[in-house]
């Protein structure tokens, strides 16, 4: 819808429009003479504006290959903002939605309404008398492009036995350090390499230490408790053991982690 | 007290861990020490003798004495408090005066339509005991006769699906059903348990099915009305005991060691009556490379298998082989392999079910059963040519020459892994030290164009 401007009426338009009406009027009244009507000067509307978007150099969008063109794997078919276009049979289409070619073949650009009704494709065709879409409820066409060898080094086939499982075996990287009888490891702990050349317990393993140490004493009816088992609303014994733990972090913090700087920090 | 840092590292994992157990403990680590600091906590007060109730274990020390006796709470915890602390009263004569009434309502109900379930088998005896005549003795009695047919079948049709809503309104019935104790002769159960399939497992195998593309290319189309399952024993068969069986969902890949044994297929069929089926496992990605494209192969065909909404379970090796296990096989089960290189090949499991002998619609008869269906003559099928050799199998071709109808389908995938070579070697399959290489696209000359497209 364009906007106009009201162009006002000329002043020749004016004196006939006048002179027409006189005759028409019944009265001679004295008629007020036409006053000066301000006149427009039109306006450039190509005048540049001050704060408009500017046009930018051409991005070169748009179809690259032809239908029926020849094309190998990976040539650009279509440059586009957005996708005006879908990869159809044997494309893909790249990050900017530009679609490439998946094999080498024959550019066809189709609709296939029975895959979606309004979009339109390009896809590949490997001969050139083919056509797409390809007919429903066959058979797809598709190429293997790859050519077979023998192996230079055939793997050795581990012939399964009658009594192996198919179930994923633990990959045991043999680096499992156990010192059972040391004095240095009483409960005889499992040690296995880890990440960072570490040897430790993993971590499941530390963290059920607890619960397996206090079954086996269980077993023997005895606890490694230090307290008894948490009773909310007996007070005397939360205290009792908030005493213990205050006292141990204060002599802990007098002795220091290092060893001797606690005996620094005194002096 | 200070630990003192050791500088061998596994000397100061051991430090570190037994000082964890320190902190834990308060400087015990043994149990035949317990500390002087304070006085020697009693042991557990709750006796590790009392063996509890799956049913009514619902606070958190009964339900760790529970893990420790290895059983697993049934229900909800609300369901086991509440089973715990009331009486065994029957769900039924539970004494809520809504809940009586309604119960009052749905039984009601149920009268009422057990007595149209009644006329309804009335009225299909009547139509049923109506004699066709036609003035001539062709077209006009055949049209008559089929028009009495289609109207038996239909109030056949309708009988079932009274019965279903007899029984629909049920809470015990809803209950015996999701616990798995659903009798599938029934056609309730045989119901729900549709239902149930079709809102999320269905859906499931139909999406696998076109997205991996079994459905154009090795079937034009196939609308699955039966449930399978599928899976593959973890041990060699010629163990005498039961191997364990791990289950595959569709479309999963499966490593070549567990697809080297025939699994173990359920059929679900949920309409009545005992039918004939024909399983037919077909791979149509086999690579070839004269023709620069895929072949199928049959890894697996059998015919007249029985299968019953009672009777699910064909064990793919056993068919055939004794007396209770019923089935033609006419191709054996060749393990799924794929060569190194080759893209994933898709295994599918394409169940088919025979047809009458009048070729009368298989989903229905007169009365809602499965029409008998015709046994498949399996020693002409295993002489024909086009349908013994397992290259170049046509299940297309298959399907049309024996009129056979896709009822059910499933699918897995195969790759290659370590153990693809020992089993193509164990089966004397040619080729276990072929692998495939993309083949190198020549890529296209440069072309220079006009002087002014260059600047």
């Amino acid at each position: 819808m364009t906007l106009t401007h009201p162009k006002a009426p000329s002043m020749a338009t004016l004196a006939c429009l006048q002179s027409a009406l006189s005759t028409l009027r019944t009265t001679h009244h004295a008629v007020p003479a036409i006053t000066h009507i301000t006149r427009r000067k039109a306006s450039h509307q190509a005048q540049g504006r001050a704060n408009g978007a500017k046009d930018g150099a051409g991005k070169r969008l748009g179809a690259k290959k032809t239908g029926g063109e020849y094309v190998v794997p990976g040539n650009i078919l279509f440059r586009q903002r957005g996708t005006h276009w879908f990869p159809g049979d044997n494309c893909f289409m790249g990050r900017d939605h530009t679609i490439h070619a998946g094999s080498p073949g024959y550019v066809r650009y189709y609709q296939d309404p029975a895959r979606h009704p309004k979009r339109k494709f390009i896809g590949i065709v490997f001969e050139k008398t083919q056509s797409l879409p390809q007919p429903t409820h066959a058979a797809r066409r598709r190429q293997l492009g790859m050519l077979a060898y023998q192996m230079p080094t055939p793997p050795q086939p581990e012939i399964a036995t009658d009594e192996t499982s198919a179930a994923p075996t633990k990959v045991s990287d043999g680096t499992t350090v156990s010192i059972r009888n040391s004095k240095m490891n009483p409960g005889g702990l499992q040690l296995t390499l880890g990440p960072g050349y570490q040897y430790r317990q993993s971590n499941y393993e530390i963290g059920r230490s607890g619960d397996k140490k206090e079954a086996a004493a269980n077993a023997k009816g005895k606890t490694i408790r230090a307290f008894a088992k948490f009773k909310p609303g007996d007070r005397f014994a939360a205290w009792r053991k908030s005493v213990v733990r205050v006292a141990r972090s204060r002599e802990r913090k007098v002795m220091g982690r290092g060893g001797k700087g606690g005996a620094k920090k005194k002096n | 007290m200070a630990l003192q840092r050791a500088s061998r590292p596994v000397a100061q994992c051991i430090r570190q861990s037994s000082s964890t157990l320190h902190a834990r403990t308060l400087a015990t680590t043994t149990t035949t020490d317990p500390s002087s600091a304070d006085a020697a906590p009693p042991p557990p007060s709750e006796p590790s003798s009392r063996t509890r109730n799956p049913f009514t274990a619902s606070t958190p020390a009964a339900e760790k004495q529970l893990a420790q006796q290895k059983q697993r709470p049934v229900g909800s915890r609300r369901r086991r408090a509440a089973l715990s602390s009331t009486t065994q009263i029957p769900f039924t004569q539970l004494p809520y005066q809504a809940f009586q009434e309604a119960r009052a309502f749905l039984q009601e109900d149920r009268r009422e339509k057990l007595e149209a379930i009644g006329l309804q088998r009335v009225k299909i005896a009547r139509l049923q005991d109506r004699v066709v005549v036609g003035e001539q003795d062709g077209e006009v009695e055949r049209r008559k006769q089929r028009e009495k047919d289609n109207r038996v079948r239909s109030m056949g049709r309708r009988l079932e699906e009274m019965k279903v809503q007899a029984d629909i309104n049920d809470p015990m019935v809803k209950k015996r059903f999701e616990d798995g104790l659903g009798d599938m002769t029934k056609p309730i159960y045989r119901h729900l348990a549709n239902t149930q399939w079709h809102s999320y497992k269905r859906q499931i195998l139909l999406q696998r099915l076109t997205q991996m593309n079994v459905v154009p290319d090795v079937l034009p189309a196939l609308d699955p009305i039966v449930s399978t399952g599928l899976a593959f024993p973890t041990t060699s068969s010629t163990t005498a005991i039961r191997s364990r069986l791990k289950r595959i969902q569709h479309g999963d890949f499966v490593p070549s060691a567990l697809s080297s044994q025939p699994p173990t297929l359920w059929i679900q069929p949920y309409n009545k009556g005992t039918r004939l089926c024909t399983v037919a496992v077909i791979n149509p990605d086999v690579p070839n490379v004269e023709k620069d494209g895929f072949d199928h192969r049959c890894h697996f065909l059998a015919v007249n298998i029985p299968i019953s909404p009672t009777n699910t379970k064909v064990r793919l090796g056993e068919l055939g082989s004794t007396s209770e296990s019923k089935g033609d096989v006419l191709l054996p089960w060749l393990p799924a392999y794929a060569q190194k290189g080759a893209p994933y090949q898709r295994m599918s499991i394409i169940i088919l079910e025979q047809p009458s002998p009048n070729h009368t619609p298989i989903v229905t008869t007169l009365l809602g059963a499965v029409a008998e269906s015709q046994e498949l003559d399996a020693k002409s099928a295993s002489q024909d040519s086009r349908y013994n050799v397992r290259d170049g199998f046509n299940l297309r071709s298959f399907v049309d020459r024996y009129g056979l109808k896709p009822v059910g389908a499933d699918l897995f995938r195969t790759k290659w892994d370590e153990g693809t070579a020992g089993v193509m070697q164990q089966a004397g399959i040619v080729g276990w030290d072929v692998e495939f290489r993309r083949k190198r696209v020549e890529p296209l000359p440069y072309q220079r164009k006009a002087s002014e497209r260059y600047r």
